[in-house]
């Protein structure tokens, strides 16, 4: 059992490479070569790499490596809606792209030079974390337009058995422009693929991904109560606080 | 040698700054001087940054450059960014 999931982990990183690369060069240009403005364009691509992500998902379900449930998705994708969730696992964000397709997502600056996810972050018109200027801007342009953005506020994966910490650019942002912030409070048991965890180190057992959408929370109050930084610094807080919670009492 | 409107002019800068520091983040007034630097000091980070810009922008009507805000350390350093972007 260990070594097939071990093989099957190495397939699915296979997959995901050659999907990235049909997708991102063949599957993508056809679809923004297509008539439609901008905006069309990119909800046509998010759309096909939403159902790309989803079909992947299942595969590593089907292929034994994990399984996984994700409560809430009805919640995801609101116009404005800044989403906002931890960041246990490299693949995280497979579950939410694939099942919040129609949102952009804030992504580090280095999958824009990676070979695999070059193609699709950029025809998909996600948000580089580079420069905290020009991020901060367009994420609140997205949200004013009536896109949602995911944002994963600790900036990186999780670091194991260290308290979260949160950068502040997520509340800056929703601070900003958001209509609403959701927490999305994502468990991964046994952990896997977490941060400084090479792929082949896989956990004794199949990994579980419990992905759950909690409580809106109104950015207007804390609008309300400060100037930008201050209720930035004020929402970032509760974040932390409602994480914590979030995180302790899984359903 | 500068002039009496040049000295006025960083002065008012200055204050501007001052103010600024204090209403956006609720900084004690007697923290923000001259050779404060912003980031070890003051504890403003690349994202506070952008509001700070943000409200210079406003003020003045004029935007800092990243590439010149980036050469910022100090309060006085800005105030002089401040005051090259309004002579330009």
């Amino acid at each position: 059992m260990y070594y097939w999931r071990l093989f099957a982990t190495a397939l699915c990183f296979a997959v995901f490479g050659g999907g990235c690369l049909v997708l991102g060069l063949l599957v993508f240009p056809a679809l923004l070569a297509l008539p439609g403005g901008v905006h069309a364009r990119r909800v046509r691509v998010r759309r096909a790499l939403g159902a790309a992500l989803r079909w992947f998902a299942n595969f590593m379900r089907g292929a034994g490596v994990l399984t996984y449930e994700f409560e809430g998705i009805e919640r995801l994708g609101r116009p404005g809606q800044v989403i906002v969730a931890n960041h246990p696992s490299l693949i995280d964000v497979i579950f939410l792209l694939g099942f919040s397709p129609s949102s952009s997502c804030i992504v580090k600056q280095a999958l824009w030079s990676n070979p695999f996810t070059r193609w699709p972050v950029s025809a998909a018109g996600y948000v580089s974390n580079s420069p905290t200027d020009i991020m901060v801007e367009c994420a609140a342009a997205a949200l004013r337009e009536g896109q949602s953005v995911i944002i994963f506020p600790e900036g990186t994966r999780t670091v194991p058995e260290q308290p979260l910490h949160f950068h502040r650019g997520a509340a800056a942002i929703a601070i900003r422009a958001a209509s609403v912030v959701t927490p999305v409070y994502i468990l991964c048991e046994p952990p896997t693929l977490a941060k400084g965890n090479p792929w082949y180190r896989i956990p004794a057992r199949r990994a579980h991904f419990s992905l759950r959408t909690g409580t809106d929370i109104d950015p207007g109050p804390f609008r309300h109560f400060a100037a930008g930084p201050i209720a930035a610094r004020e929402l970032n807080e509760h974040l932390l606080r409602v994480f914590a919670r979030g995180l302790d009492c899984p359903p | 040698m500068m002039t009496t409107d040049q000295i006025r002019d960083v002065q008012e800068i200055y204050q501007m700054i001052r103010s600024a520091l204090v209403e956006l983040f609720g900084l004690e007034p007697a923290r923000i001087t001259p050779e404060a630097r912003l980031a070890d000091d003051l504890e403003i980070d690349s994202i506070d940054a952008v509001d700070l810009v943000d409200q210079v922008r406003r003020t003045t009507g004029r935007k800092i450059s990243a590439e010149d805000f980036r050469a910022v350390r100090t309060v006085r350093d800005l105030a002089q960014a401040v005051q090259r972007v309004l002579r330009s």
